[in-house]
């Protein structure tokens, strides 16, 4: 394969990825979506006294929170340029690190403060929820810092 | 790498703003590339070059290495 077809092979590549980015208008709707999710999940705790009912709102509103957060990830700035896509890409790099090693510690962790509180403990991994939200959080988190560093 | 972006800039009169919208980026990209904390790509390279009427060469340069033996 020449080199000027992998190349071109390589930009398609990455204008595909690309394309996988929402407009900057969805920034907002993500984060609607998570406050008000993250804010149903207080209010169903207090208002739903039903254990069912309960825990099929909590599905639903762990379902929005994720959703939120991973619209608000893929939402492009008002400018999105390539240095914006660089620290977008730096973002990504530490939460997937962040990700794992958190996804490693965390049953160590909840087994050693259950122990103590307790007496006994479960050695149980960290659930799928717990991970996704951590690693959409970092991403987030990341990437505004970044971007904030940059103003400096 | 080294650069000579915000004495370029001095000398049209230009903010971070104005250069950032001449060429189409973020002004977070332009505070980036003076502070040397990031390096453009060619294209953005060659951009600034048709902003500075200048080659790339006189506004980007690279570190010397300085090597003992």
């Amino acid at each position: 394969m020449s080199i000027k077809s992998f190349l071109s092979r390589d930009l398609k590549r990455t204008e595909k990825i690309n394309k996988l980015q929402l407009p900057n208008k969805f920034k907002t709707i993500g984060w609607t979506l998570f406050i008000i999710s993250f804010v149903s999940i207080f209010i169903i705790n207090i208002v739903i006294s039903d254990e069912i009912i309960r825990k099929q709102l909590m599905i639903t509103t762990k379902y929005g929170i994720l959703l939120g957060l991973l619209i608000v990830s893929l939402s492009k700035e008002k400018i999105e340029d390539e240095y914006i896509k660089s620290i977008r890409m730096q973002s990504y790099m530490f939460a997937f690190i962040i990700g794992v090693i958190q996804s490693l510690i965390f049953p160590f962790i909840d087994f050693g403060v259950d122990s103590l509180l307790n007496g006994e403990a479960n050695f149980e991994p960290a659930g799928d929820f717990f991970i996704l939200w951590v690693l959409l959080l970092c991403q987030i988190m990341f990437f505004n810092i970044l971007k904030w560093k940059a103003n400096e | 790498m080294n650069n000579t972006l915000k004495v370029e800039r001095a000398i049209l009169n230009l903010t971070q703003d104005d250069l950032a919208k001449l060429i189409g980026v973020s002004r977070q990209t332009i505070n980036s590339i003076e502070k040397n904390r990031y390096i453009p790509s060619t294209e953005l390279a060659l951009k600034l070059s048709e902003v500075f009427k200048k080659p790339v060469n006189d506004f980007f340069s690279l570190e010397k290495v300085n090597k003992t033996l």
